[in-house]
């Protein structure tokens, strides 16, 4: 390598970590306030202000009591349980509903295709009264599978997610399989299915995100928080009409986040593994 | 000799005819669930959002019909209007947030080290639940406090800088720059999916070429992840037209932060007026279909391959080309 | 690198996890866990050493005034209780059922304490079973309550035992009994009033503010805190124009929506313009926090017990709240608003929330909450630990508000018949929305800061929204 081609390649290499490192502060430096919080003493919260660092950085008590009072426990479990069921289910019904839009030309392909599309747009407000009494007469309330299925019928971005991808199939894949005698079902679940990983990720990302921070619905609909505490709800146990508890709030957050970057963290390399060997054009 | 074609051809037509109905089938099974679904949670709800529209109503009580009068009280009261334009600043945020997306994601696929650990750091934002969010830009905002100490660290005196969250010059900038704050890792998290899809060996025979990163960038990466690129450009601008969750948590949509959807949003709960609200959602949704519509027609033209493979620039690019060599060969 | 956070995360799980077994222990945490664990079971005649015979029970459920302490005895329920006091529904309220079940063991109570209570109850209420008991929320206007709520009896019988009888009444049916009640003030640091040489509490909107100037001047004291970005702290400025800004029972309910001009200045230190132009001049001559948007509302507890707030403007159940903030609890006192009208002043008082009964629950468990809501006024003390005026009328009142000896509490009066709606209609249309939203209040926060519009030009806005919206509802302003 010569002298010119090594320092330009040094200033690259710089500026690749220089750009990363400042992303990193960028990203983690507004958590300051929520760090300092947790660490802190409900005497000490109020006494001080967020930008005095607390007395002991070994004060864990805030944590303790955030996992016992918000019954995190169970939140996690239970969490665990829809992340499950909302993500086998979107995958499965988004895919198979791309698959139907995608590959198949019926008289109402078009129209279905718009009625999703328009769902994505509609900004919902003054609709929670209608949905609220719908899942009422479905006897859906107060349930984790109610919950469940409501995640699922008002999921549209998973459908456009598959949709692009199906773009990128080639139907001389569905073609051959159907000339060996293979049903439609089968092509989609022994051919097409085991192609579409790279999409499935970006759902999982997205909608296990999503499911896993939301909050509107679980309060609304599982209303007994003995029994069905889940994460997003979880921390709501220390908000109040005359104020909120935001030690226990912060402490709550962190341990939040961590089983969810554990997951990231340790999955990215299968996730990304299964990109490349999805090896098809996004 | 003749019955046997008959047959065939009878069979063949037969297995035409079953073809058809077993996909129908099949559509008709896979798309079972995901319609009522959509139907019950999703239209059902709509139509009557569409019904209160036209009533003056609150939640509880009686309902008076009003006809389109609610509409009318819309485009006469400039001041909802006028909320829109704030969207400009979460679509100028959304650009930068997907231009930073790229950036980093096109960093990270190449050799770096501890690469998992950068991607898990830039993307933890996008993890923070939303009740912690109101919690720690406030606290962010704050005079004196977290971003202060920061640029007072860097050199700024405290009477030089503005009160962030009140001061309207740059109040909105600072809201929008919270969402780029969330979702930016999102976004990366998603381009990186894009471009470890790309096929290895183009690296590969790219690097024996002797391209550099940034030939690399624009020659192998750009164009393959062109697609998610545009349908997340899409999303952010129907995203920033209904605006919401920033001003909503951080400043209540106080001192001239309140979009569209924070007025909008107030009106169904706090103000109680249902119909107006369930008005203007309709009004903004039309907005919404018509930006789409206009987005999708500007991709058709733009980016659409044509049936040689070739999107608007390309094409352009060969006619120039074609127009150049005839010149050439013309003189 | 990644397997030492992982290990290090681990650790710091395996340690939480440790110490969550090990808080048990504490006899401090004991009572509240272990109240909150027999409640989720149904108690069950284990419990109790004699099993009492289970009472016959009437085909209707009686009136409040009718059913005592005592009655019916070994009744047999299981309560839904829905409440937004999401703060103490693990330690105060499990006390309560505890307590309760010594006399009725058979009756159960779960307690589900919802955030963003108003919005969510009111979606809730529109199916038949969302629960037996609720705190009646605002958004049911009283001439719909006979659709929810069931009747408690005539208002008339009630009225003569307990306060706010009327509160959620129509047509002489009493549907609510309030849970506990407020009277409007403002809370003030005696320490700092005494440093800045504030000898006499201000009675005048400009000798309040000449106060808040002497504070500024002699104190390092914040002179008015707003809690502006918390939003509905700016709400509650609304509870002061009526009975403390005129003193007329009648001026909320009866006369504001008749009213010509409402918001206009009468110039004499009265009327719902005296209220705001405390809270314009305060801003607008820099005698409240620096920085509006980005107050906090937790912190402003400790603020005020420190000493580093002079005023604040929210109601009595906010002292409870300032006293407990620190160490100082002697330090915070209680004032009416500063508005004397003819040399007299008078102070708001109204009811929180009411507890309601289901109008579609079974009769026994009408009957078990119509005792639990007894026992919640009569025997918990609840009203009065809130630091507010009790709901029974023979109880004392609490001695923080001992400052308001003197001073004549004014009760709203209900609106005439036929006009129960009146009111209601002509402010949501309006949209100035009184007691409803905060952006009223917010608006004039952000003109004095801004020094844009001016106090008389946004009342202006209001009293012309309001006479359009009186002219849709075939109102003559008088």
């Amino acid at each position: 390598m010569n002298p010119k081609k090594l320092i330009s390649s040094i200033a690259a290499a710089a500026l690749k970590y220089v750009s990363l490192l400042l992303a990193v502060f960028a990203a983690l430096y507004p958590l300051l306030s929520i760090v300092v919080t947790a660490f802190k003493s409900p005497e000490e919260y109020a006494s001080t202000n967020v930008m005095t660092l607390p007395a002991s950085w070994l004060y864990f008590d805030n944590f303790i009591q955030a996992w016992t009072k918000a019954k995190m426990g169970l939140a996690f479990f239970n969490s665990g349980i829809i992340l499950l069921f909302v993500l086998a289910g979107s995958i499965m019904l988004s895919s198979m509903t791309a698959y139907a839009l995608n590959r198949f030309s019926f008289f109402a392909n078009q129209i279905v295709r718009n009625l999703f599309l328009f769902a994505s747009l509609i900004p919902g407000v003054a609709m929670q009264v209608t949905v609220y009494q719908i899942m009422y007469s479905l006897h859906l309330i107060n349930s984790l599978h109610g919950y469940i299925i409501l995640l699922l019928g008002t999921d549209v971005i998973s459908i456009y997610i598959f949709l692009q991808f199906f773009e990128t199939l080639p139907k001389s894949l569905d073609e051959s399989a159907i000339i060996d005698g293979s049903t439609y079902f089968g092509v989609f679940f022994k051919i097409l299915f085991p192609l579409l990983q790279p999409a499935v990720v970006t759902c999982m990302i997205l909608k296990g995100v999503a499911t896993y921070n939301e909050y509107y619905m679980a309060n609304m609909y599982l209303q007994d928080k003995n029994r069905f505490p889940v994460v997003a709800t979880s921390l709501y146990t220390f908000t109040g009409p005359l104020g909120n508890q935001y030690n226990f709030i912060c402490a709550g957050v962190i341990i939040t986040i961590i089983p969810a970057l554990i997951i990231f963290v340790a999955g990215q390399k299968q996730i990304y593994a299964g990109l490349a060997n999805g090896a098809v054009k996004g | 000799m003749d019955e046997h074609r008959v047959k065939r051809r009878r069979a063949f037509r037969q297995r035409l005819v079953s073809q058809r109905s077993q996909q129908l089938f099949t559509v008709f099974v896979f798309l079972l669930i995901p319609l009522t679904l959509l139907g019950v949670f999703t239209y059902f709800p709509f139509a009557k959002m569409a019904q209160f529209s036209l009533y003056d109503m609150r939640y509880i009580g009686k309902r008076t019909f009003v006809g389109l009068r609610n509409y009318l009280d819309i485009f006469t009261r400039e001041e909802l209007f006028r909320t829109l334009r704030l969207s400009f600043y979460y679509l100028a945020a959304s650009f930068v947030q997907l231009a930073l997306a790229l950036f980093f994601a096109s960093v990270l696929s190449f050799k770096v080290r501890a690469a998992g650990i950068f991607k898990g750091i830039i993307f933890f934002p996008f993890l923070v639940s939303g009740i912690a969010i109101g919690f720690i830009f406030k606290f962010f905002f704050t005079r004196g406090f977290v971003l202060d100490t920061l640029l007072i660290f860097m050199g700024f005196e405290q009477s030089q800088l503005p009160y962030w969250l009140r001061d309207s010059q740059v109040n909105n900038i600072m809201l929008a720059a919270t969402s780029v704050w969330r979702y930016m890792g999102q976004n990366m998290v998603l381009f990186i999916g894009a471009i470890m899809s790309v096929d290895p060996q183009l690296y590969e025979s790219a690097e024996m070429d002797g391209a550099n990163t940034w030939r690399k960038f624009l020659n192998i990466i750009l164009p393959s992840i062109q697609t998610i690129i545009v349908l997340n450009m899409i999303l952010s601008i129907t995203g920033s037209i209904s605006a919401f969750e920033p001003p909503y948590v951080i400043t209540n949509g106080t001192f001239g932060t309140g979009t569209y959807f924070v007025v909008m949003n107030s009106m169904a709960h706090e103000k109680q007026k249902v119909g107006l609200a369930a008005a203007m959602a309709i009004v903004l949704m039309a907005i919404i279909v018509l930006v789409t519509a206009i987005q999708k027609i500007i991709v058709k033209v733009f980016f659409e391959e044509d049936k040689n493979g070739m999107i608007f620039s390309e094409r352009r690019a060969m006619k120039k080309r074609l127009a150049k060599k005839r010149k050439e060969a013309s003189a | 690198m990644k397997k030492f956070i992982a290990i290090a995360l681990s650790l710091l799980f395996t340690a939480s996890l440790a110490a969550c077994s090990g808080s048990e222990s504490p006899p401090t945490d004991a009572p509240a866990s272990n109240a909150a664990a027999s409640s989720a079971p149904a108690p069950s005649a284990e419990k109790t050493d004699e099993p009492v015979e289970a009472p016959e029970l009437p085909a209707e459920a009686p009136s409040f005034d009718q059913i005592n302490i005592g009655d019916y005895a070994g009744i047999t329920a299981n309560l839904q209780f829905k409440t937004h006091r999401t703060d103490i529904v693990d330690t105060i309220f499990q006390g309560y059922i505890a307590d309760f079940q010594k006399i009725y063991p058979n009756i159960s109570i779960n307690y589900e304490a919802i955030t963003d209570y108003a919005e969510t109850m009111t979606t809730r209420v529109s199916t038949p079973d969302w629960g037996d008991i609720c705190m009646i929320v605002t958004t049911i206007p009283n001439t719909e309550l006979i659709n929810y709520f069931q009747p408690l009896g005539s208002t008339s019988v009630l009225a003569e035992t307990y306060n706010f009888a009327d509160n959620k009444a129509n047509a002489g049916v009493t549907y609510g009994i309030s849970s506990t009640n407020n009277v409007q003030g403002v809370l003030y640091n005696k320490a700092v009033f005494e440093q800045a040489g504030i000898t006499a509490v201000p009675k005048t909107p400009a000798e309040f503010i000449d106060a808040l100037k002497k504070v500024k001047e002699n104190t390092d004291a914040i002179p008015l805190y707003t809690n502006f970005s918390a939003g509905w702290t700016m709400g509650a400025w609304d509870a002061y124009i009526g009975g403390s800004a005129t003193g007329d029972p009648d001026f909320m309910n009866i006369k504001l929506p008749h009213a010509k001009d409402p918001f206009k200045d009468r110039g004499d230190g009265t009327g719902p313009y005296a209220v705001y132009s405390v809270l314009y001049d305060a801003v607008s001559q820099g005698l409240v926090e620096d920085d509006p948007s980005t107050t906090d509302w937790e912190g402003s507890k400790g603020m005020f017990n420190r000493g580093e707030i002079a005023t604040m403007v929210l109601g009595s159940w906010a002292i409870v709240q300032m006293q407990e903030a620190g160490p100082n609890s002697a330090d915070v006192g209680y004032m009416s608003f500063p508005i004397s009208v003819n040399g007299k002043q008078y102070a708001s008082a109204g009811p929180d929330y009411n507890y309601g009964i289901n109008l579609n629950s079974s009769v026994e468990n009408k009957i078990a909450s119509l005792l639990y809501i007894k026992y919640l006024v009569e025997n918990s003390n609840f009203d009065y630990d809130q630091g507010g005026v009790p709901t029974v009328k023979t109880h004392e009142l609490p001695s923080t508000l001992a400052a308001f000896d003197g001073i004549e509490l004014v009760a709203d009066n209900p609106a005439k018949e036929s006009e129960e709606d009146l009111f209601t209609n002509i402010n949501v249309d309006s949209e100035v929305s009184l007691n409803m939203d905060n952006q009223h209040v917010i608006d004039i926060v952000e003109a004095a800061l801004g020094g844009g519009k001016t106090l008389a030009q946004l009342t202006d806005e209001w009293n012309a929204r309001w006479t359009a919206s009186q002219e849709k509802y075939g109102v003559t302003p008088e």
